[in-house]
């Protein structure tokens, strides 16, 4: 049969051959699909999930952990440790490890070992669940008979703790309000512990190493280790015993003047050093999770306040050293003036007649301290507030300090001004306060308050700056002078220290609280003054908040400085003159 | 000559001998591992040891702190019946014995004989005056 008959035929070989390609082919591009898709989820595992994978596998067997940094210990200028650095230990259960049959005898031991209910105990005990706290921070007492008993399921885990030194009572401890507290996570609040956190902190190191199927650590497998940066000791120029004593004639000044509040600050004349700061009410920092928080608050740093007659000290001193007046200068006082439409009086709104400066201070006599302002003038006044450091922060080296800035010399009117000059009408921390002051006690110059002398082994920079002359030294001894007939002949005498009373300075001073604008009758009561008068060895301020003396319904001059703060300046000042073997110069 | 043939060992041989070499080598990294870990365990007891050594040592030491604190030494004082009150009197100064307004009296007389001091006039010109309590130590 010839192919013709049955038109075209394709030829066997080459069907067969094409048919077998096709197949190949197929089977190839099947292949080839197959294995994308497996080289696909092969490079997906491995390469885009490679990070997660490893990380998940090392979470297997290896283990980082953190090795705390040990926190510095803060020191008083003695070198007296302020704060210690303990361990505490927290008990936690794993509820799903504890058999049935053990729980009530786990319950029960977990309970008389650390005083927690045992019905609660059982409660979480039952969960079922992996991890539950049992009791947080407790003793190394408790800790080491709840490890002899070898509690299936129960486990110790250690945390530091910073545990602060005792104060006046069993609810406070020292110097709380300046040294602030440390939270469990580390965080240092408020005080020295917050301002000096990362220097104190440190920086922690870590330890990566292995662990076994019993999640023991393998020491000599193959790890990383960084060591922790240890935090660094702080020296302050406290005085621990002159503090203790400074919180208790603070209590008893603040308990017997049935007042809110009030505060001590010492300082160190030469060099601005804080020896004492001390506020009543306050806190143990040792209980800072069970106390209130508004117990937190520093009275010393952020409480702002108007001075009163304290700020005298700072208008005359500034007069003087302009030469605008002497503190023999006389002029008449009629007991009140009319200042930009206000009438301004003495506190006790008598004609004083031709009187010098030395009794406008020794007297506290706003009418003096108005024309003292007005002598000197506006500007200069004004540059002096500046030059004293109460118009700006005082930058000290202590977290949270309050302060409020007076309107700008050309918008501050003349009744400000005029009420300025005897401290009302101006707020102020006591930190600025005394500072101002201090600047007579250090013969004319500012010396910048801090507290921390040293930080680990560097000296605080602000203790190497240049202290910037206010006023000239023949001002600060003419001012100083004054201050001594204050004590002397004036309202100061509640303040006198047996064998100094000819070799002291101070200066009274109380103002009324306003509330909404309007002054009330609640007054901030302070003294202030330094001793001995020519070799200063310490610069106090006290101040008394509201107090309430019985029978100042009557007369309400009992709620005075002279009578509330100034005793309170003449026990601690008696408590330092003892402690510091000071002597005076002149009998 | 190598020492499997001296041993005449087949290929067999050969392969126990490399077996039997791999088997001591695995017995030893083994039994080196096991001293390893338990070497690592005992650090581990150690290092919790010395955990609980650290935290009594800082019990201790806020013990010792706080012994010190002026809270505490009030206290201590004040059940020996130590109290410190404030002075109720100051003592009185002593006057001065010495009379220091009477008039100067006249300058004390010299006992040196007369030639001893010309002697040391001259003695001091020549080598120069010196302090004699300079030599002494």
């Amino acid at each position: 049969m010839a192919a013709g008959a049955f038109g075209i035929k394709p030829p066997r070989r080459l069907e067969r051959a094409t048919s077998a390609r096709l197949r190949i082919f197929t089977m190839v591009v099947v292949a080839l699909l197959l294995s994308t898709v497996v080289w696909t989820r092969l490079a997906y595992w491995q390469v885009l999930r490679h990070g997660q994978l490893a990380q998940q596998a090392a979470a297997q067997y290896r283990e980082v952990v953190e090795l705390p940094a040990i926190r510095g210990a803060i020191f008083d200028r003695h070198l007296t440790q302020l704060v210690v650095n303990t361990t505490v230990y927290s008990a936690f259960v794993s509820p799903d490890q504890v058999p049935v049959a053990q729980r009530h005898q786990v319950a029960t031991a977990l309970s008389s070992v650390l005083g927690v209910n045992q019905n609660a105990v059982m409660e979480t005990l039952a969960s079922g669940s992996k991890f539950a706290y049992i009791l947080r921070r407790f003793s190394k007492e408790k800790a080491d008979q709840l490890r002899a008993m070898k509690l299936q399921g129960v486990g110790l885990e250690e945390e530091q703790q910073r545990s602060y030194l005792p104060g006046i009572s069993s609810t406070s401890t020292l110097a709380a309000n300046l040294l602030g507290f440390v939270t469990y996570d580390g965080q240092g609040q408020y005080g020295i512990e917050a301002q000096y956190q990362k220097s104190l902190a440190g920086t922690p190191g870590y330890i990566s190493s292995y662990r076994d199927l019993a999640n023991r650590e393998i020491v000599l497998g193959s790890h990383t280790h960084q060591d922790p940066v240890q935090g660094s000791d702080l020296v302050t120029s406290l005085d621990a015993n002159i503090q203790y004593a400074a919180e208790q004639a603070l209590a008893n000044g603040v308990k017997k003047a049935r007042a809110e509040s009030g505060s001590v600050l010492i300082m160190d004349p030469k060099t601005g050093g804080i020896v004492a700061w001390a506020d009543y009410p306050s806190y143990s920092a040792n209980n800072f999770n069970r106390t209130p928080t508004a117990m937190f608050k520093d009275n010393v740093l952020s409480y702002v306040y108007e001075p009163g007659s304290v700020m005298k000290v700072v208008t005359l001193s500034g007069a003087m050293d302009a030469g605008a007046i002497k503190p023999n200068t006389v002029i008449d006082d009629p007991g009140a003036l009319y200042i930009g439409g206000y009438r301004i009086s003495d506190w006790d709104g008598r004609n004083h007649g031709k009187i010098t400066y030395t009794y406008v201070l020794e007297h506290s006599l706003n009418v003096g301290a108005m024309k003292a302002m007005q002598a000197e003038g506006h500007k200069k006044f004004y540059g002096y507030l500046q030059s004293f450091g109460l118009t700006r922060p005082s930058g000290i080296d202590v977290a949270g300090e309050n302060s409020v800035a007076p309107p700008s010399a050309s918008t501050m009117a003349d009744s400000q001004y005029a009420t300025t000059a005897f401290g009302q009408g101006i707020d102020v921390n006591m930190v600025q306060m005394l500072s101002a002051i201090n600047v007579v006690a250090n013969g004319g110059k500012y010396a910048p308050p801090h507290v921390v002398e040293r930080i680990g082994n560097r000296i605080n920079p602000v203790m190497l700056q240049p202290q910037r002359q206010v006023i000239s030294a023949k001002t600060a001894k003419q001012m100083t002078a004054m201050m001594q007939a204050v004590v002397q002949y004036g309202s100061g005498w509640t303040a006198r220290v047996h064998g100094f009373e000819n070799d002291q300075t101070g200066k009274t001073g109380t103002s009324q609280i306003p509330i909404k604008g309007k002054y009330t009758q609640n007054v901030w009561a302070s003294y202030v003054g330094f001793l001995p008068a020519d070799h200063p060895r310490f610069t106090m301020i006290v101040v008394i908040r509201k107090p309430n003396v019985p029978g100042a319904d009557q007369d309400w001059t009992l709620n005075d400085g002279y009578f509330t703060a100034a005793p309170v300046w003449q026990k601690i000042a008696q408590a330092m003159v003892v402690s510091w073997h000071i002597t005076p110069d002149r009998k | 000559m190598a020492a499997a043939d001296r041993l005449h060992l087949n290929a067999f041989g050969h392969a126990y001998l490399g077996l039997g070499a791999v088997v001591i080598c695995v017995l030893f990294y083994l039994a080196l591992a096991a001293q390893i870990t338990q070497a690592s365990y005992d650090i581990a007891r150690l290092q919790d040891q010395q955990r609980q050594l650290v935290a009594e040592q800082d019990q201790l030491q806020y013990q010792e702190v706080t012994r010190h604190a002026p809270a505490e030494v009030q206290r201590a004082a004040a059940q020996s019946g130590m109290d410190r009150t404030t002075p109720t009197k100051f003592v009185v100064p002593q006057p001065v014995a010495i009379n220091l307004q009477a008039p100067i009296g006249a300058a004390p007389t010299d006992s040196t004989p007369l030639w001893q001091r010309m002697v040391a006039a001259v003695v001091d010109r020549v080598v120069g005056a010196h302090d004699v309590m300079a030599a002494t130590r």
